[in-house]
């Protein structure tokens, strides 16, 4: 089998937790701090710590807005996230044919 | 073992990015505010002799903007308490799935009641105060049903129960009671009764946080 597709993975996009992040803001041009936590069952801590990984990669941009007198905090995929993330989905692909062709 | 595991991830990331897309405020409130307007509102048209078909058709439309302008309005409270977006892309889903029925509803209500003078008394009355409310049931039940793609908790259940009651009482024919007592008792089992016992109901099943 050609090892290539395993090496070319994005090792930041390559972890359960930012997996789950990036694939939450995928399918939701935005989401709310709020929103992944509870969907994804995650501690605050752990959303944020990833939340900046993909931020230092620029993949994830963070909008803060105010509304009823109240902090918003949204998260949504930059076209670089956007594209790092098709890229990821279309190597797992390529796996998964790969081994179904042997 | 390599496309096992790439597969799973696929399917992980399938389901992440499904849920995503559901929308998670909790429905019982709003289910229960219909509810309690759609009775009040049936009771009080009752009560007052609305009978007239123009009279009937502007009365149940306000009580319809009443409840719609209220269910957002709880929705929107619902999201400034857990600090996010109101305007957000479940939000706007459910709501595009609501409109195309809740449009075609308010337009044939529009023409019943500007056209209601030009039929005779007795064609105006059963088309306001007897197949109008039966549409205004087939189409809500077309709108809960087309939301539900985007709702968990038997919300598509709950627009089949609307279309088959409405094509239910089409069938029956055109009712031996007053039309006074059959419109309004109609609207209010459907957009009243109906709605208070799903909201009750939800409040006992629904989580307060929808995630799962």
């Amino acid at each position: 089998m050609n090892p290539e597709p395993f090496l070319q993975l994005d090792r930041v996009i390559h972890e359960k937790g930012r997996l789950a992040i990036m694939s939450l803001l995928a399918a939701s041009p935005q989401l709310a701090f709020t929103e992944m936590r509870d969907t994804l069952n995650m501690t605050d801590g752990n959303i944020t710590a990833h939340i900046r990984t993909l931020q230092e990669a620029g993949y994830v941009s963070v909008t803060k807005a105010f509304d009823g007198g109240r902090s918003i905090t949204t998260y949504s995929l930059t076209a670089q996230g956007k594209k790092a993330f098709t890229s990821y989905i279309n190597l797992l692909e390529q796996i998964v044919e790969q081994t179904k062709g042997k | 073992m390599a496309d096992n595991w790439a597969a799973e991830h696929l399917q992980v990331i399938r389901t992440l990015m499904e849920r995503s897309a559901i929308y998670r405020r909790a429905l019982a409130p709003v289910m229960t505010f219909t509810g309690a307007i759609g009775i009040l509102a049936a009771l009080a048209g009752w009560g007052l002799n609305i009978e007239t078909p123009r009279g009937f058709t502007a009365y149940w439309t306000l009580v319809g903007c009443v409840a719609l302008g209220g269910s957002y309005f709880l929705v929107r409270r619902q999201s400034l308490k857990d600090a996010e977006p109101f305007w957000s892309p479940p939000t706007r889903r459910v709501t595009q799935a609501l409109l195309p029925p809740v449009v075609a509803g308010l337009i044939a209500s529009v023409i019943i009641f500007l056209k209601a003078d030009s039929n005779a008394p007795e064609v105006a009355s059963v088309l306001a105060m007897v197949w109008q409310p039966q549409g205004w049931i087939v189409l809500y039940g077309c709108a809960m049903n087309a939301a539900g793609f985007f709702v968990p908790r038997g919300m598509k259940l709950f627009g089949w129960l609307f279309i088959s009651g409405g094509c239910a009482l089409f069938a029956l024919g055109i009712p031996d009671v007053r039309r006074l007592v059959y419109a309004h008792g109609v609207m209010g089992l459907f957009f009243g009764a109906l709605h208070l016992a799903y909201g009750i109901y939800l409040y006992f099943t629904e989580q307060r946080k929808n995630a799962a």
